[in-house]
């Protein structure tokens, strides 16, 4: 019968899979003194002026040699190619002063001229570099060289933690873009194998040292092995053929924990934040009743004390989140306010908001002052075990309010699509990675105008008096010259978010990794990439 | 092989046991027990807890019911729509079967399971647990007759050019009257083929389920639950993890040995 096709097509995707997956159990032979340890997914670029996703920032932090590097572990700038380098008291001009005798890893010299060329191609909009836009205005930036081992930037306007922008510029041969093969960088790029691995080689020449006077980096390479599947990604760290794992799942910690105690960690909060929040703009396919609530502070805020943060924290990352209230984690101490006013949870209040907001009951779903049913739908990315689990959990939560809520998972392209350009959803469920301590960082999320603005994206002016305020609150502190004042506009954003409630944050997940015993030189930061920021000095046990 | 009486007896009990399961005051397969996410066998959770604290033993008879009852009523809707699109076909002017066997035909050439992803990824977000549910079978079913049809088209020409059939023309019988005589005689080859459509439907729900696309939560089914064992770390919390892949290979064989016999 043809039915039982359908049978042996399953059948056979599944005989296929687990081939495929047998397979790829198989790593990749590790040469001698090797570090070895996973990506997500193949690296999109490996020109450095153009990385825009994670793993290709990975291979650029590598194999880049930066005249500044943000250290973190300390959170302070230091200086790499550049020996010294000063801001002028107005801010607009940065001098950079080059150490003497630097090579690249071809062993052609690296001078100022190689620096000025690297900075004006990513300022250049043909390149369209996106830490281009972090000049605020890159049209404008001028390059000088006066002479081999000077390079002066000036810039039309100050800019908040310019040094910092300088850690994202890799120095690359003038007129000899590479793409990571020729660096100035601790690594350079040896071989490519789409969806297998990224090896990264020692640059022979790169000019650091231990205080023993050894040359750095201590590794003879790095093989990335291209690898989504955290199952495989921790049989092959068991049987020790990968040697740490960053970004550890909750699910896992606790299996790697039983088998393997000194093997892994939780370093405590990340900076990263997980939120919900609703569709608010104007443009969005959604009917009028349905736009009211979402634009309704009250509605917003009902949403938010219904949901049990503790339950999200304890149930959906077993313990290793913390509940969130706002955009800044405890874990950034400079920035974080903890006398801010948050909506708590409280059933009851929140009950009280939505009566007061014109909802009533209707047996036992919530209804508008209309009669409209409260019923919506909240998108989350598949794959995200925890995110699901948290999705579900508010589902059960907003139930106790008479709002029905149906989750939705899908893959990320699709939840990307109508999150950015079709508009087309109520609610979502995401999370948002800070590279970066200074809230600064977050302009593009944090500007109404900005398309990265969740709520209400690339809005004309900003919709709403709040919104306005933030907007000079942020443009504020990323012009003012003072850092109480800086401190002052931040609190400031900090207490209308939790007053109003764009994003309903829930949990700030906790860093997990996992490290083998052999590896030695980890030192682990909140910052990424956490485990191997200070790769240069990673290196295995016995390894020469 | 397990006999078909047995087998009968067997798969009622289960269906008892489930409805039994889910009468019983105070359970419903929504309910989180927050205070005891992944727990063991207690007197409070015979089967233990799932990660969000929702007996286990609620939502796999839940989903026992839900997936037979889907499973079951698909499978009728296609083997109905098959007998008549093949005894039509059969009993159609030559063009007309034959164009109607090549629709079937280009149907079965289609990619079923990209199909169905595609149907069910295209589903409104508001889309209710439940109706997700209907949806779902629905979509089974629409895509599940053809072969079906073909299967029935072949007996159905067996019989049309069987000579009592021919006898019957020549006394005279018209359309409406054989029609009649078509059906009863169809019913030995219908009977397997709606059987045997249930177990496909349930392991095709199931599949759908674990790629993401079945019956929305918190509706339980098994590719839902199924979708648990892709994680090592919850296979080794509790045994009680294997409870839903356990059941539903004990549903599938019991169905399967009810088919064989009737074969």
């Amino acid at each position: 019968m043809r039915l039982h096709s359908l049978q042996a097509y399953f059948v056979l995707i599944l005989l296929a899979a687990t081939c495929a997956s047998s397979c790829a159990g198989q790593a990749e032979p590790r040469l001698p003194g090797e570090l070895v340890w996973t990506i997500g997914y193949d690296p999109k670029t490996f020109d450095p002026a153009k990385v825009d996703d994670q793993e290709s920032e990975l291979v650029r932090y590598l194999t880049a040699g930066v005249l500044l590097r943000f250290n973190r572990s300390t959170q302070k700038v230091e200086p790499r190619l550049a020996e010294s380098w000063s801001l002028s008291p107005d801010g607009r001009t940065v001098i950079f002063k080059l150490r003497p005798g630097l090579q690249f890893s071809d062993r052609t010299s690296l001078t100022a001229k190689d620096a000025a060329w690297s900075i004006r191609r990513v300022l250049l909009p043909a390149t369209a570099a996106p830490v281009a836009e972090e000049f605020l205005a890159s049209a404008s930036v001028t390059v000088d060289t006066p002479d081999p081992r000077t390079v002066i930037v000036h810039l039309p306007q100050r800019v908040i933690g310019i040094e910092k922008v300088f850690d994202e510029i890799a120095i690359e041969p003038a007129e000899r873009p590479s793409e990571g093969r020729v660096t100035a960088g601790p690594f350079v790029l040896a071989d490519y194998r789409r969806s297998q691995y990224v090896r990264l080689g020692r640059n022979p020449c790169y000019y650091r040292r231990d205080n023993g006077g050894a040359a750095l980096p201590y590794a003879s390479g790095v093989r990335l092995d291209v690898l989504d599947n955290h199952e495989q990604e921790i049989r092959l760290f068991q049987r020790g053929e990968y040697d740490l794992i960053d970004s550890l799942p909750p699910d896992y910690f606790g299996l790697l924990k039983q088998k393997t105690p000194n093997a892994v960690r939780d370093l405590g909060p990340s900076l990263n934040t997980e939120q919900m929040w609703f569709n608010q703009s104007a443009a969005a396919q959604l009917p009028l009743w349905e736009k009211a609530w979402f634009q309704n502070q009250a509605f917003r805020v009902a949403v938010s004390r219904a949901i049990h943060r503790a339950d999200l924290a304890r149930i959906a990352y077993q313990g290793h989140a913390t509940p969130a209230y706002s955009f800044i984690s405890p874990a950034n101490s400079t920035w974080y306010n903890g006398t801010i006013s948050v909506p708590h949870e409280d059933v009851a209040a929140a009950r009280m908001l939505l009566k007061g907001a014109g909802f009533h009951l209707n047996g036992a779903l919530l209804q508008d002052a209309s009669g409209h049913p409260v019923k919506f739908s909240i998108l989350t990315n598949a794959g995200n075990a925890a995110r699901q689990k948290m999705a579900t959990l508010i589902q059960e939560d907003l139930k106790s309010l008479g709002m029905e809520v149906t989750v939705v998972a899908l893959d990320f392209p699709a939840l990307i699509e109508r999150l950015m350009h079709t508009q087309d959803y109520e609610a979502c469920l995401l999370g948002l990675e800070n590279v970066d301590p200074d809230p600064n960082a977050m302009m593009n999320v944090w500007l109404s105008s900005s398309p990265n603005h969740q709520w209400n994206p690339s809005e004309k002016t900003p919709a709403t008096k709040w919104e306005a305020e933030i907007d000079r609150a942020m443009n504020l502190q990323a012009t003012s010259l003072k850092d109480a004042e800086r401190k002052q506009a931040v609190d400031q954003v900090q207490q209308i978010v939790a007053d109003q409630q764009p994003f309903i944050y829930l949990v700030y997940p906790n860093i997990l990794f996992a490290v083998s015993p052999r590896l030695q030189g980890v030192d682990p930061a909140r910052l990424e990439p956490n485990l191997v920021w200070d790769a240069e000095s990673l290196r295995l046990a016995g390894a020469r | 092989m397990i006999s078909r009486s047995v087998a009968s007896w067997l798969l009622g009990a289960l269906v008892l046991i489930a409805f039994a399961v889910l009468a019983a005051p105070g359970t419903s397969y929504s309910n989180q027990d927050r205070d005891l996410p992944l727990a063991a066998s207690s007197m409070r959770h015979p089967a233990g807890t799932d990660a969000l604290g929702r007996d286990r033993m609620v939502r796999v008879s839940a989903a026992l019911l839900l997936s037979l009852a889907g499973a079951t009523l698909a499978a009728a809707a296609t083997t109905l729509a098959a007998a008549a699109v093949g005894a039509l076909s059969a009993f159609s002017p030559a063009l007309l079967g034959g164009l109607i066997i090549l629709v079937c035909d280009v149907f079965l050439a289609l990619p079923w399971l990209f199909l169905l992803l595609m149907v069910r990824s295209a589903l409104p977000l508001t889309t209710s647990p439940a109706h997700s549910a209907v949806v779902t079978f629905l979509v089974l079913a629409a895509l599940g007759w053809p072969a079906c049809a073909r299967a029935v088209y072949r007996g159905a020409v067996h019989l049309r050019d069987a000579e009592w059939m021919l006898q019957a023309r020549a006394a005279g019988l018209r359309g409406h009257q054989i029609a009649h005589h078509i059906m009863p005689n169809l019913y030995p080859l219908l009977l397997p083929q709606f059987l045997i459509s249930i177990p496909a439907f349930v392991i095709a729900e199931a599949n759908l389920g674990a790629l993401g696309l079945g019956i929305g939560e918190p509706l339980p089914s098994w590719g839902g639950m199924l979708f648990e064992l892709d994680n090592s770390a919850m296979l080794v919390s509790t045994g009680w993890v294997y409870l839903p892949i356990a059941l539903l290979i004990v549903v599938l064989l019991l169905i399967e040995s009810i088919a064989a016999e009737v074969y």
